[in-house]
């Protein structure tokens, strides 16, 4: 309690210029949230954001992985229905795969757009928390 | 079945509700997420067979339910399949 009382006297009297290190301190802290989904993140070997071609790689596997869908159809431009004979709740049960490929929880409103592998791609290619 | 664009409400909210099943059963344990994953799916795709999507008030009564099976599903406490196989038996009985 009496240290609290201080602390505005003190803070009055004294005058420093930051130092980079403090002014680094400061930013960190000011984005708490970055800094704590940076150290969430589980280790892996692609560190830096994803590559496009890794992605689109990926994906692929997950489509064709499907029990219903023909990994001969798959391609990055399949449409999931229209191309893969896909339903909608095929459909729902893909993106949550691909939720779980790249670790991420997709909201219901995205995921009903999501489509078709274009639109996929699309979607976790911008999406900075994919793994 | 009607392209993505032009899901209905309803439709929308059949869909959630599955993908809120599938959610939940991601936090069970292995074997039962599997099987809950299979009654499920069996669940919702014989309903869309059988029920004609125009008998708004019987989807409507399907999506209460649903929720209210979701939620029990959500206790840590609950494995799933004796929710399910419990309210299988009393829609046999309505």
């Amino acid at each position: 309690m009496a240290a609290a009382a201080l602390r505005p006297a003190i803070l009055r009297r004294i005058r420093l210029s930051p130092s980079p290190a403090a002014a680094a301190g400061a930013a960190a802290a000011s984005q708490p949230h970055a800094l704590a989904r940076w150290l969430a993140r589980p280790m892996s070997s692609h560190d830096a954001h994803l590559t496009r071609d890794e992605v689109v790689d990926r994906l692929l596997d997950v489509l064709k992985c499907h029990p219903k869908v023909d990994p001969s159809k798959v391609s990055p431009e399949a449409h999931f229905e229209k191309d893969l004979g896909l339903d909608s709740l095929d459909t729902v049960e893909v993106v949550m795969a691909i939720e779980e490929e790249f670790k991420l929880e997709i909201p219901d409103q995205e995921a009903d757009k999501i489509d078709s592998l274009p639109l996929a791609i699309e979607y976790v290619a911008n999406h900075p928390m994919a793994a | 079945m009607a392209s993505r664009s032009k899901l209905s409400g309803i439709q929308r909210q059949v869909l959630a509700l599955y993908r809120g099943f599938l959610r939940t059963a991601r936090l069970k344990s292995p074997e039962e997420r599997h099987r809950i994953e299979s009654v499920v799916s069996a669940e919702f795709r014989e309903n869309a067979r059988n029920i004609d999507r125009k008998n708004f008030v019987y989807i409507e009564y399907l999506l209460r339910r649903g929720k209210k099976q979701l939620e029990q599903l959500k206790d840590p406490d609950i494995t799933g399949l004796s929710t399910l196989e419990i309210n299988k038996n009393f829609r046999l009985v309505l």
